[in-house]
């Protein structure tokens, strides 16, 4: 699953040459081998690295506090997203719904990797809910229609229906 | 132990025992004071009550009514008590709703229906202290009859439905005493669910109020739910004779299994057993061939489906058409849409007190229609369901959660809460349902809904006999058991198409209910047989 990420991930960012990953431990780490030193481990180690051979550093904040906040929400992804259980799910939902109600994206008005690589890993959740949930998460729904249009990020995933309209009464949940 | 201190504890002892003694003697003197303090009470009370009760024919407890008497005494109804009425003297009878007493004044609201007026007893020289403590330690729910004049008020009653009068009582006597015990409260019973949660007070749930049926049939809401459901019965038979439909009677006692075997309850029949009609299908049919054109009947259904959901009841009242039609069965499709829509106008005109009664405890949006009726093909709905990123085949059945999704799709499109879906694919309608003449993997079936439940599902039936023999070969169906049926159709049948609606579900879902048992007075379900 990570593996398609970063493969995504680099055709998002244009470079030619895709690299080689494997993983490691049970959970299946990305590692990524480098000739020039130590190996890099961990997802969101290798996706900055990516972006920096990209040469846009923009993606990962333009002021220390975007900075700050794309990994906070980096780390959001990999501690409390990931692996999550059932229950989890909705306290997830509710505080990103929350969080997006005055945010077009996540760190704000610039689109960064933190959209990215949340957008990958709540796709499975969000994939699964019914119209009635995605009326009751409204902004959630609307950061998530507004991220998989965007271009080239969503290559490895299938796209999910966001209805124009609301079809259920609102208050009424 | 010495001596001395012996002899001290022995004068202890003595002190101690005299000290019980004093207590002891205390003791009783308090229970003498007391008893004194009671019976000196109670002569005081015997002598009140004995004291003049210059009212002692105004009140009190009526012989039970053996129509001993005719009496030549005109009763007059809750609701038309009004300010025409003004100052004039009139005899009424109702339940007692609440009663509460303040000093000198007994303050009563009687009830009646959906409709209660406030009435007041007050010591003074038409009322004496012993009428108003009778009228006061009334229990709730007597029925009394009352002699008052009516007043008008200057402040209106907000918590009465009869708001600008209230009666000032002249003579009260019991008809009918209630226990004192109720098994509900009827104040409880009418209060919105979310209120009651917020105030802490009690609402009472659907057992306890279909446990003790008949006083939760009391409460205004259950009043108005029923009288509307009288008006969509009274509705379906005006509109269907005015279209020249003729009412018939089937039996409900039957030989062989109508709809499928699974869901249908067996009887013992003298030496054999028999079956309750799961449908009137099969007779309206036969009575369309038998030339009566356009039928319809009103009856029991009894479906051995063990469901326990929100809309399934093992027994309700079936409203069903049958009509013969010149070429198409779309003829028939409109007739019925027709008839629906006469429903719901005649409700929307003439029972809105009705609806508005119910909405204060079920709040809910008013129910929208379309003229003419909104009709959609079964692949349009499948389109708009995967539009909307539902995944299902294309000739697959609709769900419950897609059917709904799907209503709330429509509502959102076209705005209204009552349409057809036409066309459904033949594989999963009945063995008699007519196939589409254009493509085999349809047929000629539709099934309407209301705010996004099904209500009718109906089709063209097949009235060829050969064709009808194939169709039930298909399905697996024994022949030799609905060989009268088929037979029925040897002898010259008419193309016809119909279908039948459920009374409780239709009147749920007009009102935005949730619940069909709280549209069926006694309601019936696989762990419910009683009341």
């Amino acid at each position: 699953m990570a593996l398609r990420e970063l493969s995504s991930l680099e055709k998002f960012l244009g470079l030619k040459k895709p690299n080689k990953y494997s993983t490691q431990g049970g959970q299946k780490v990305p590692v990524l081998q480098n000739s020039n030193g130590p190996a890099l481990i961990g997802l969101v180690t290798i996706a900055s690295h990516l972006i920096r051979e990209a040469k846009r550093p923009e993606l990962l904040g333009d002021s220390a506090e975007q900075r700050a906040v794309v990994q906070q929400w980096l780390e959001h992804r990999i501690t409390r997203l990931d692996n999550c259980s059932k229950e989890e799910i909705n306290i997830i939902l509710k505080d990103l719904n929350r969080y997006l109600e005055d945010k077009v994206y996540l760190a704000g008005n610039v689109f960064t990797l933190a959209d990215i690589l949340m957008y990958y890993g709540i796709h499975h959740i969000v994939v699964e809910l019914a119209v009635q949930e995605k009326e009751r998460y409204l902004n959630v729904t609307r950061w998530f229609d507004h991220i998989q249009h965007y271009p080239g990020v969503r290559h490895h995933l299938p796209p999910v229906v966001v209805l124009r309209n609301r079809i259920y009464p609102s208050g009424r949940h | 132990m010495t001596k001395e201190n012996v002899q001290g504890a022995g004068e202890d002892e003595q002190q101690a025992q005299s000290k019980k003694a004093l207590k002891k003697q205390q003791k009783e003197a308090e229970k003498a004071a007391k008893k004194a303090e009671k019976q000196a009470k109670l002569a005081a009370e015997q002598q009140e009550a004995d004291e003049d009760d210059f009212a002692k024919d105004r009140y009190g407890i009526s012989p039970m009514v053996q129509s001993q008497q005719k009496l030549d005494r005109a009763l007059v109804r809750v609701q038309d008590l009004t300010p025409e009425k003004a100052e004039q003297q009139i005899w009424v009878r109702a339940r007692i709703h609440t009663s509460r007493a303040k000093g000198k004044q007994c303050f009563l609201v009687l009830r009646h229906q959906q409709f209660t007026v406030q009435a007041l007893l007050a010591v003074g020289d038409r009322a004496s202290k012993q009428m108003v403590k009778f009228a006061a330690n009334l229990t709730k729910e007597s029925i009394i009859d009352v002699e008052a004049v009516v007043k008008k008020v200057e402040q209106k009653i907000e918590s009465c439905s009869q708001q600008d009068v209230e009666l000032h009582v002249e003579r009260i006597f019991v008809i009918s005493q209630s226990e004192a015990r109720l098994p509900l409260q009827l104040e409880d019973a009418v209060r919105p669910e979310g209120e009651g949660d917020e105030e802490g007070r009690a609402t009472v749930n659907q057992d306890t109020r279909l446990d003790n049926r008949v006083i939760d049939l009391r409460t205004t809401t259950s009043q108005a739910i029923f009288r509307l459901q009288s008006g969509v019965c009274q509705l379906f038979r005006d509109t269907l004779i005015n279209k020249g439909f003729v009412e018939i009677q089937t039996p409900k006692i039957i030989s062989a299994a109508s709809e499928g075997g699974a869901n249908v309850f067996t009887v013992s029949y003298f030496k054999t057993s028999a079956y309750l009609a799961q449908s009137p299908q099969l007779y309206k049919q036969m009575c369309i061939c038998a030339d009566f054109d356009k039928v319809f009947c009103v009856g029991p259904v009894f479906r051995a489906e063990d469901s326990n959901t929100h809309r399934h009841l093992t027994e309700f009242v079936g409203l069903d058409i049958e009509m013969a039609f010149n070429y198409h069965y779309h003829e028939v499709i409109d007739s019925i849409t027709d008839t629906m829509v006469q429903i719901f106008k005649g409700l929307r005109d003439r029972f809105q007190t009705e609806i508005q009664t119910v909405n204060k405890q079920y709040p809910s949006e008013p129910f929208k229609f379309l003229e003419p009726t909104l009709r959609l093909e079964y692949k349009e709905a499948v389109a708009m369901l995967k539009a909307a990123g539902v995944e299902m085949g294309d000739e697959e059945d609709l769900s419950t959660p897609n059917e709904k999704l799907l209503g709330r799709l429509v509502k959102e499109k076209y705005d209204t809460d009552f349409y057809v879906l036409d066309k459904y694919p033949l594989a999963v309608r009945p063995f008699y349902t007519m196939p589409d003449p254009n493509n085999t993997k349809y047929s000629n079936s539709y099934d309407m809904f209301m705010r996004g439940e099904e209500i009718l599902s109906g089709a063209q039936r097949v009235h060829d006999a050969q064709l009808l023999t194939e169709r039930a070969m298909h399905h697996g169906i024994d022949l030799e058991k609905i060989k009268a049926y088929i037979d029925s159709f040897r002898y010259g049948a008419p193309p016809h198409a119909g279908g039948g609606i459920g009374l409780e579900r239709v009147t749920m879902l007009y009102l935005g209910l949730h619940n069909v048992r709280q549209t069926s007075m006694f309601p019936r379900d696989p762990k419910r047989l009683t009341p």
